[in-house]
């Protein structure tokens, strides 16, 4: 792990600006430093020699006082910023992270990861919060106050910065041991902790189950067993861990003893002043400190150093360049999907596997096949979210120009398209706000399409009916009450081509006659409609039905012909 | 277990962590930063003595004593470090256990509200916030108290008046410091709570509906909101960053004024005689060491202040009701014919609606019934009542003329929830929930019975293919057919299946018909209960019983009798009201 990555300082702006006024309070800082240690010295070595009275180290003292008073606030100045960077980081981060997210499409950042990524921008960039706070702070008074404050030691006794000069390039070195160690304890403990954490969750979650088969009993041992063997395998990590900070601190202190030892002893012999000794053994610790701190603050800043490098991972991927002709109008043109196939990502499938389906402007298309034969694929295909490994996708103009779909200017193609995935996505906001998705939509309009999926029932029922709010992810409505609403928006759309996929998924037995009718009145209307379904009543309205399969990659698929 | 307001007492009690090993680590933390004061005091009493130019025999001592707080510092922190992480692992592995215990006691529906929300995701981090409390919280502030009383104390061996000052000035960084920093965080957390929470739904929006958005133009939109979102948070947390940089302003300060209120104090007393000059150095240079200790309050305040918070929420988590299991109920029903005899029952979610007027029905082996009804009709909480993990609102449920709350092992009646769990372990392993001696033929005889055959045959591992947690990796319509091989391997002669062939897209009809032919189909000899919202398939059933919305009971009778009459019109509606009760 680099201390300061310069990805981060590329990706955030606020980190930029936070590194430059840090190095400032850093330098400022030092100059502080040296001077207490020095005014310190000044201000004592009189009256322990009995040379001087309180009247002759009193503007000393004076001079000492405000140097403390300017530390104490340089500390709090920093502080205060630091967390406001530190927000700042987090915030610009997570909005790239989302953003490229969002580009990268449905399998870009992986199916497996998407989870992750969710994480990562809700919990995991926070965790930079104490780096930021803590660690980066004492990284720069290392580079700013561990250099000066040598050199001031050099300047008054040069045994005793020869002494500190021999030990202190082995505290970088056992930081990178530490660094070493720690980041594979941290991996170590990170999987232990994940595999654990996972299993006992696991058992919890699925603790209704175990009960609802009278075998709930059982697994408390084994909730104890995970615990003890957690233990002994963090412990033995966190020996080697702690051994390696164990040196590092015995380094710093047994250097500091060494120090007022030899000063102590060149003083008995008249070689050195009671005040240059005293500053120096000052000094001496203070050569050291922000060292110490880096270490110690180490591992509060590994979990948010992690978090940004998988965010750099993420925002590193490539997002395949859009293309940049304009869509031709897909009331007339015609999609041709030729021999594509897609491998399921962790499994050894391809879903589909070799599909021809050609969408003609005005028909019913149904798209079938069991769970799992890749038709929401085949749909992300076809919304061009998804190239396939093979095969061609390619849509012919009314004049008979083809252009595959992955040069088509993406929005100019998204225009002309409404979709209904299994599960919508519903912003927060009225019944009405949703239903109309921003267009301009009669309440007539709307309650008609409302009767006809079903949701006018719901609305009805509602105290505020179209005025209700809800909230994220459509909370307030079950399921099957969030699929008529999408139903609802789909049939108001005036675009050409509406997919729907699965919309029967969710919804009650006399779902069908809904979907059927709202296929129907899409079909009335002119729209092509692409139809996700398994059900049969579902594909009688069809005016043509593709079968999707799967194939396993393992061994060659047999090319399957509908 | 004796009852105690504040929640982080009462979950540090369910650590059961030894309080010798405390004091031990305590001790032993103390010596490591006291060697560091130590080392500050002998080294400013050496230098200064030096400087009188004694023999260099009489220093001696002190620089062997130098030398020694020089090893001792480093080597008791490690060992500290050891005995107080070790501490607070050996406290959560037993705090897991007693949580797991407690909730595996507790009422079905306690269990079903650890399903929603992120609660079950926080348990893990809170009981690892609690174990922290033990490293980052209590051991910091026993060292301190520890260091700090040490260090007064040896200044006011030399000078009272500088023992006093560093006192003050320590219980002025050792307070107000960690004071002002809990309140910062305490304001942060206050203040952004819904701030985050939009952040966080708003990404979540972002990132699982990404797709959605970028096809319908809306991502723009949303990530407006986010912009506002994070503008409110970036508030809050501003708030918060003022009383957090006076804290971290305390301890230079309060460091200085010991310093220099010894320096004030300790040279007109050096001048008059009354204090040895060798000893001034002493007194002015020790307290540079001395608030090492107390710097790591704040920390530790801080860190009390979370743990407390995820205390409570364990608290709230564990403290729910017990519904003991009586384990001394012996296996009923000689020769495993039981018999489950519900009468005149009504049933509720604990503080919801009640559904169901009077409900007689009978499940015995060999026969099989239907419930259908639509969904949001509360068929969940009709079947946790029926296998006895919900009281009944009123009436009764009896299995062999026992109340059904009164679980037997194994219990003769299993429930197959449609959320049923899957492990996040092997297929094999997952049909050995129900029942541990489970051999690999069973299972693929059961698997087969129930149609998932080929699809067993086409993992890459067969039985021992990992399913993902929670079934992420399987399919909506192979999941539900391996939680019915699960039911069906188990020991339980009663089941109670709940939408058993929802999501299966091939042959539905076909699989529930075979389910409810106890007499040849893969449930053979059991009693089968299933409650769908479907007719199709139900004609084997021995009796159907059809729910209206209302939950009352529209008719009941003969496969023939009901399916003749009621066509697809069985069940309407659009659903449940929204924030149904029945939908854990």
């Amino acid at each position: 792990m680099k201390p300061l990555d310069p990805r981060l300082l590329r990706r955030a702006r606020a980190a930029r600006r936070y590194v430059v006024l840090t190095a400032g309070t850093g330098a400022l800082t030092a100059a502080l430093v040296i001077a207490q240690a020095l005014l310190l010295a000044h201000a004592l070595a009189p009256v322990v020699t009995r040379e001087g009275d309180w009247p002759d180290v009193a503007p000393t003292v004076g001079w000492l006082a405000a140097v403390v008073a300017l530390r104490a606030l340089l500390t709090g100045a920093q502080e205060r910023y630091a967390h406001r960077a530190a927000t700042r980081t987090v915030q610009q981060l997570r909005r790239a992270l989302l953003t490229h997210a969002v580009a990268l499409g449905p399998r870009g950042a992986g199916t497996e990861q998407s989870t992750a990524v969710a994480t990562l921008a809700t919990r995991g960039l926070a965790d930079l919060e104490p780096y930021f706070v803590r660690y980066l702070p004492q990284l720069l008074l290392a580079a700013t106050v561990t250099p000066a404050t040598l050199a001031v030691v050099l300047g008054l006794d040069w045994i005793a910065a020869l002494t500190i000069a021999v030990t202190l390039p082995l505290v970088p070195l056992f930081m990178v041991l530490v660094g070493w160690l720690t980041q594979g304890y941290a991996r170590r403990r990170l999987s232990t902790m994940a595999r654990l954490g996972d299993q006992v969750m696991d058992l919890l979650a699925g603790l209704p189950t175990l009960k609802a088969l009278g075998r709930e009993t059982g697994p408390a041992t084994r909730v104890r067993a995970l615990g003890e063997s957690h233990r002994r395998a963090t412990m033995g990590t966190l020996r080697v861990a702690f051994l390696s900070g164990m040196v590092l601190e015995l380094l710093t202190t047994l250097a500091v003893a060494l120090v007022a030892v030899g000063v102590g002893f060149r003083l008995v012999y008249g070689h050195l002043d009671l005040t240059t000794a005293l500053a120096v053994l000052v000094l001496a610790p203070e050569v050291y400190f922000p060292l110490r701190q880096v270490g110690a603050h180490f591992h509060a800043s590994a979990d948010g150093v992690a978090a940004a490098e998988r965010t750099f991972e993420v925002l590193d991927r490539p997002v395949p360049a859009p293309g940049a002709a304009p869509a031709p109008d897909l009331r007339t043109a015609t999609l041709t999907l030729h021999d594509v196939s897609v491998t399921a990502p962790e499994r050894d499938t391809v879903a589909p596997a070799h599909l021809d389906l050609v969408l003609r402007p005005g028909e019913v298309h149904a798209l079938t096949g069991p769970n799992g034969a890749g038709k929401s694929t085949a749909v992300a295909v076809v919304l061009g979210l998804l190239r396939p490994e093979t095969g061609s996708v390619t849509v012919t103009a009314a004049d008979g120009t083809r252009t595959p779909l992955h040069d088509l200017q993406p929005a100019t193609w998204w225009n002309q398209i409404t979709w209904v995935p299994q599960r919508a996505v519903l912003v927060p906001g009225t019944l009405a706000d949703l239903v109309d998705d921003g267009r301009r939509i009669s309440a007539v309009a709307r309650t008609h399409a409302a009767t006809l999926t079903g949701l006018q029932d719901v609305v009805d029922r509602l105290p505020h009916g179209w005025d209700t709010s809800l909230g994220h992810g459509g909370h307030g409505l079950s399921l099957g009450e969030r699929q008529r609403l999408a139903l609802t928006r789909a049939l108001l759309a005036r675009t050409p081509l509406v997919v729907l996929d699965e919309p029967t998924a969710h919804l009650d037995h006399d779902a069908e006659d809904v979907v059927v009718q709202a296929v129907r009145r899409l079909r009335e209307s002119g729209r092509t409609v692409l139809l996700v379904s398994h059900r049969a009543s579902t594909l009688a309205v069809a005016d043509r039905v593709t079968p999707c399969t799967a194939a396993s990659s393992r061994t060659e698929p047999a090319p399957a012909r509908p | 277990m004796t009852p105690h307001r504040d929640p982080l007492v009462q979950a540090v009690h369910l650590l059961d962590i030894s309080w010798r090993r405390v004091a031990l680590a305590t001790v032993t933390g103390a010596g490591a930063l006291g060697s560091a004061v130590a080392l500050a005091a002998v080294s400013a009493w050496l230098i200064a003595r030096a400087s009188q130019m004694p023999p260099v025999m009489t220093l001696s001592m002190a620089a062997v004593a130098v030398r020694m707080f020089g090893i001792t510092r480093g080597l008791l922190r490690y060992l500290e470090r050891l005995l107080s992480h070790d501490l607070a692992l050996r406290g959560m592995a037993t705090l897991r256990t007693r949580i797991y215990t407690r909730l595996a006691d507790g009422s079905a529906d306690t269990l079903m509200r650890l399903r929603r929300g992120d609660l079950l995701a926080r348990v893990g981090a809170d009981v690892d916030m609690i174990g922290d409390v033990v490293v980052r919280g209590l051991m910091p502030l026993g060292v301190a108290l520890v260091v700090s009383t040490g260090s007064v104390a040896l200044l006011a061996a030399f000078f009272p008046a500088a023992g006093l000052a560093l006192a003050a000035c320590l219980l002025v960084a050792g307070a107000v410091a960690p004071l002002l920093a809990v309140h910062a965080v305490r304001t942060v957390q206050r203040d952004t709570a819904r701030a985050r929470a939009e952040v966080s739904a708003v990404s979540l929006t972002l990132l699982h509906g990404g797709p959605e958005l970028t096809v319908s133009g809306r991502t723009d939109d949303v990530l407006a909101e986010l912009d506002a979102a994070e503008r409110a948070l970036a508030r809050a947390e501003d708030r918060g960053a003022a009383p957090a940089a006076v804290a971290a302003a305390v301890l230079p300060l309060a460091t200085g004024l010991a310093v220099l209120s010894a320096l004030v104090l300790g040279t007109p007393a050096t001048t008059a005689g009354t204090l040895d000059p060798v000893l001034l150095a002493v007194v002015v240079l020790t307290p540079l060491a001395a608030f090492e200790a107390v710097s790591l309050l704040p920390a530790a305040g801080v860190q009390v202040l979370r743990s407390r918070e995820a205390a409570r929420r364990i608290m709230e988590l564990v403290d729910g009701p017990t519904t003991t299991t009586d384990e001394t109920v012996p296996a009923p029903g000689t020769g495993g014919r039981p018999v489950l005899r519900a009468r005149d029952l009504r049933c509720a979610w604990p503080g919801g609606r009640s559904l169901l007027d009077g409900l007689d029905l009978d499940l015995e082996p060999g026969r099989s019934l239907a419930i259908v009804g639509p969904s949001g009709v509360g068929k969940t909480t009709l079947l946790l009542t029926l296998a006895g993990l919900l009281p009944p609102a009123s009436g009764t449920v009896e299995v062999d003329g026992r109340p059904a709350t009164a679980r037997s092992r194994p219990p003769a009646v299993s429930l197959t929830a449609e959320d049923a769990h899957v492990f996040d372990t092997t297929v094999l392993e997952n049909l050995r929930v129900a029942r541990g001696d489970v051999t690999p033929a069973q299972a693929r005889a059961a698997m087969a019975a129930v149609g998932a055959g080929p699809w067993l045959e086409a993992l890459p591992l067969g039985l021992d293919t990992v399913l993902g947690s929670d079934a992420g990796r399987i399919s909506g319509g192979e999941r539900r057919r391996l939680l019915l091989a699960r039911a069906l391997l188990g020991p339980s002669p009663l089941l109670l299946l709940d939408e058993p062939t929802e999501h299966v897209d091939e042959g539905a009809a076909d699989l529930l018909a075979s389910l409810l032919r106890t007499d040849d189909g893969p449930a053979v000899g059991r009693g089968v209960l299933v409650v769908t919202h479907r007719l199709d398939g139900l004609e084997h059933a021995d009796e159907i019983i059809v729910l209206e919305p209302d939950g009352s009971v529209r008719e009941r009778g003969s496969p023939r009798a009901i399916l003749g009459r009621s066509a697809p019109t069985a069940t309407s509606g659009p659903g449940a009201p929204p924030e149904g009760e029945d939908r854990p």
